[in-house]
């Protein structure tokens, strides 16, 4: 009877190991298909998962990547253990001297970060630099304090001491929302500055955005940073940002595209926050690819390199974007995609360029 | 003793007899306290979990985010499941005890046989540093022993060799202590009738202790079946089902970390740890039937 | 003869793998931690700030030391009571009985699930509960991290302690019966003394698993990087920055957190050995 049992437990361990096989999609051994591995940044992670699936549809590559952070992504291509990596910053001048050879960044969509925060009932809430300056640095502690209710009379703002949440690991969400207080307040610059991980000087650090969102949607009276994408998909309330135009603009898809739509440089080094298009919210920034220029080196295949570079220049492309709006990523104004695409023109295999 | 003291002579048996009760009392009270959050856990998982758990989750591969977004919009269960992560998970952790469990066994037996020497304090030493190692830290040697140098890119096989090294302490500790609880007079029984040194090894050190020893390799493969700080730097993840050793590889463990990330799966991180939960429990059983059988048969 | 040599090589070429293993652990992190105490000197272990502001960078690893101490101690403390008498339980009193069976594989559940699942759980169920006894700011901090690795630890210090238990021979204790202990004398002068050194194995075992916890502590922390006021203080542990940072770590940071990965594996070690003298001496 037990070993009756023994075996029924085995075969039904087995039964579903050998239907997993059926039912997934696997890499068929003896096919030559490519499959290209990749790793950074974990915001973009669910567009990239989704564009990668929808591109292996069409044409059998298949891409697989790990969101093990920016600076995981650019360590990984350093060590040449990916075809290419992502970060949400772009490199600096010290990391590219840093690399064992030359360098692209092209940037593929576009992420805001949202001031998430939890008061029931008040909803609509507009914010300004300044505000922003105040409540961050622990000069404003409550939400009924004259600053806030100035800029917004017709909310009933309550009596309520207000917790600050940042984010406590690395991220690149931190890095635009830094970016952007650096650039609208001078005490800012000062005292925080810009980075990935920041000396704040009050409030809680939570972990990743889902923690940030956690604390702020079990605490009343919190405020907060948040990736848009992830705010978006939450019914989390965030509030207006004035931009540089004077406009108090709501983030959405369309007004975070709306940063992109500046002079961009042609190695695309940029960060867009405070951008001075009308219509822009104002904390917003790209997110990167990075690959070798050459990218014949480690005995790597003329077909691999022409994998990586055709699958970057279908993400590009207005297809790709589009995918990007369906998991609430701001897709690339035209502008900036022709910029990305001229960079992919001058990735070269044995000094010829891939894409003719 | 004079009749005198029969009086106190009850008294203190008296006064024992309640110690003894009330001890048992108190071992009652805490282990029902220790069973009290464990059952709060399980609840909350099956209850968050049990929802999404239907075959097609064990068969088909993890879902993207539109999917999972579009699913939730229209109130239904999120389709897919997590069938690369479990023949991920199955794979680098078949590979991890393959490499941990004879290597732990054969240093637990080392140890056991040369009990007091210098060398071996320094190996129980080292081997219980080793247990402190934040599992983030392994995953970054792994990833600079063997993603950098041996397999050139991410890969499963980099996973198992940083659980392997998670494992080997707990096993070569139970190991160990099993084996320091055989009773001696059963190996020199053996030794006495000129077997040689593996066969008392194998016929009745290991026989003699294979309930603590299998205690040991569950405990063990539960620590690292759900370790996903090491296999992000080493396995990587991967969409598909993959059975090559030199390829990023998914296990359930990474994908709950992706879960965890992507707002739209936060519900699959239940059903997910209720698989894994279930996986433990199973294998528990399993063992524990294998181990009462091999005592019945060990007993005269 | 000739078996039994080579099966002694064996053994002790195995015995030479762990060395080999934690040799190159030690190898590679003294690598990565040059340039962190190059630029902070041995100061590094006892500085209480960490900024990671650009420019005005300043790392030291004193508030992750306070914090993985703090909480890894109160976690053990708060698990020995709970995991010694779940193993006379299952080990001694209701030894094969379905009742232990039952508990036994409960607390071995514990073991499988994932940290990230404890974090979470902890976020959800622990964090208001402490919040609401309004003991710690919104109810992140050291007590609560303390108490889900409390949590945590149990399967381990558990299993095998109740394994050992389970095998102090029966003469043993029937002797002592014979003799007219009670139950409570069997366990304290017979079973203990015998199971001593594999239950205290365990509970290092377990100290060690608490000691390099990420996920769980990390989510419950509250990851203020200063060393805590207080028990309900927020604080953060070595392995939680390792883990909250890494990612996205270069240059002087980088070299700063494998620093504190080395400084772990030291403390670690330090930390058994005064606890195993301590046994040794008053136990």
């Amino acid at each position: 009877m037990n070993k009756m049992k023994n075996l029924i437990i085995l075969a039904s361990i087995l039964s579903i190991l050998l239907s997993c096989t059926s039912g997934g999609k696997k890499v068929a051994p003896g096919d030559k298909k490519i499959s290209l591995t990749a790793a950074g940044a974990t915001f973009p992670m669910p567009f990239y998962n989704l564009a990668f699936k929808k591109y292996a549809e069409n044409t059998g590559v298949s891409l697989t990547y790990g969101g093990i952070g920016s600076g995981g992504g650019i360590r990984s291509l350093n060590d040449k253990v990916v075809d290419f990596g992502a970060s949400d910053a772009f490199l600096t001048d010290k990391e590219i001297s840093g690399m064992p050879a030359e360098i692209v960044q092209i940037p593929t969509c576009i992420g805001a970060v949202v001031i998430a925060y939890n008061l029931p009932g008040v909803d609509y809430l507009k914010m300004t630099p300044e505000l922003l300056e105040n409540i961050f640095m622990g000069a404003i502690t409550k939400w009924n304090a004259p600053g806030i209710k100035a800029v917004n009379p017709d909310l009933a703002l309550p009596d309520m001491k207000i917790t600050v949440v940042y984010r406590s690991d690395g991220s690149g969400t931190t890095y635009i929302f830094s970016d952007y207080m650096t650039k609208v307040s001078s005490i800012w610059k000062e005292k925080v500055g810009t980075g990935k991980s920041l000396n704040w000087p009050i409030g809680i650090g939570a972990k990743g955005n889902p923690g940030v969102a956690g604390t702020i949607s079990q605490s009343v009276g919190s405020i907060g940073y948040i990736g848009s994408e992830y705010a978006f998909a939450q019914k989390i309330q965030y509030a207006l940002v004035r931009n540089s135009s004077g406009n108090y603009i709501n983030p959405d898809i369309k007004t975070i595209s709306s940063a992109a739509k500046v002079e961009i440089p042609a190695d695309t080094r940029i960060m867009i926050t405070n951008s001075s298009d009308p219509e822009a919210y104002p904390i917003s920034g790209f997110t990167w690819i990075i690959l070798y220029k050459e990218q014949s080196y480690s005995s790597r295949s003329y077909a691999r390199a022409e994998s990586v570079v055709k699958f970057l220049d279908w993400l590009e492309s207005p297809d790709a974007q589009a995918i990007a709006e369906t998991v609430n990523y701001a897709s690339l104004p035209s502008n900036v995609s022709s910029v990305a695409k001229n960079i992919l023109n001058t990735v070269t295999f044995d000094g010829k360029p891939v894409l003719k | 003793m004079t009749i005198n003291n029969i009086p106190a002579f009850i008294d203190k048996a008296e006064l024992r007899n309640k110690k003894n009760k009330l001890f048992l009392g108190l071992v009652i009270v805490l282990s029902v306290l220790t069973v009290i959050p464990i059952i709060f856990i399980i609840v909350k998982m099956i209850i968050n979990g049990i929802g999404q758990l239907n075959f097609s989750f064990f068969v088909r591969t993890s879902p993207d985010s539109l999917q999972a977004m579009t699913a939730i919009a229209n109130n239904e269960t999120i389709p897919g499941g997590i069938a690369n992560g479990i023949t991920g998970t199955f794979l680098i952790v078949l590979m991890a005890s393959v490499i941990a469990v004879p290597v732990g066994i054969m240093i637990g037996i080392y140890l056991y046989e040369n009990q007091g020497r210098r060398y071996s304090n320094i190996l129980r030493n080292v081997s219980e540093i080793l247990q402190g190692v934040p599992s983030i830290v392994l995953g970054i040697i792994s990833y600079l022993w063997i993603v950098k140098n041996v397999t050139n890119g991410f890969s499963a096989f980099a996973g198992s060799v940083s659980l392997s090294i998670m494992m080997l302490p707990m096993l070569i500790r139970s190991t160990e202590e099993t084996l320091k609880m055989i009773p001696d007079e059963i190996i020199e029984a053996a030794f006495a009738l000129g077997a040689p040194y593996y066969k008392v090894i194998t016929k009745v050190l290991l026989p003699a202790g294979f309930s603590g020893l299998s205690t040991g390799i569950l405990l063990s493969l539960s620590r690292v079946l759900g370790e996903t700080a090491p296999l992000m730097m080493t396995a990587l993840g991967s969409s598909v089902i993959n059975y090559n050793i030199s390829k990023p590889t998914s296990a359930v463990p990474l994908l709950i970390w992706e879960f965890y990330n992507d707002p739209n799966m936060v519900n699959l991180i239940w059903s997910s740890a209720l698989f894994l939960m279930v996986l433990v429990l199973s294998l528990n059983i399993l063992s524990r039937r294998i181990a009462a059988k091999s005592k019945s048969r060990n007993q005269r | 003869m000739i078996s039994d040599r080579l099966t002694k090589t064996i053994l002790f070429a195995s015995s030479l793998i762990v060395l080999i293993i934690s040799a190159g652990i030690v190898l590679s992190l003294v690598v990565g931690a040059i340039p962190a105490f190059k630029e902070f000197g041995a100061g590094f272990i006892f500085t209480n700030k960490w900024n990671p502001t650009e420019g005005h960078e300043v790392y030291g690893a004193l508030p992750f030391i306070a914090g993985t101490l703090i909480t890894s101690f109160l976690a053990l403390i708060l698990c020995v009571p709970l995991a010694f008498s779940t193993s006379l339980f299952i080990g001694e009193y209701f030894r094969n009985t379905r009742v232990s069976g039952i508990l036994s594989s409960l607390v071995d559940l514990l073991a499988g699930i994932p940290s990230i699942v404890y974090g979470l759980w902890g976020f959800y169920t622990l964090r208001p509960i402490v919040n609401n006894l309004g003991l710690s700011d919104q109810g992140f901090g050291i007590f609560t991290s303390s108490l889900i690795l409390t949590i945590m630890i149990i399967p381990y210090a558990t299993s095998m302690s109740t394994e050992i238990i389970a095998m102090v021979p029966e003469e043993l204790k029937e002797a002592a019966y014979s003799l007219g202990a009670t139950r409570f004398e069997v366990i304290f002068n017979v079973i203990i003394p015998n199971a001593r050194s594999g239950i205290i194995a365990s509970y290092i075992l377990a100290l060690g698993r608490a000691l390099g916890e990420t996920m769980a502590v990390t989510m419950l922390i509250g990851n203020s990087n200063i060393v805590p006021s207080g028990l309900f203080a927020t604080g953060n542990t070595m392995a939680s920055i390792i883990a909250n940072q890494f990612g996205e770590a270069s240059g002087l940071k980088l070299s700063a957190l494998i620093a504190i990965g080395l400084l772990l594996f030291a403390i670690t070690g330090i930390v058994n050995s005064i606890g195993k003298y301590i046994i040794r001496k008053f136990v």
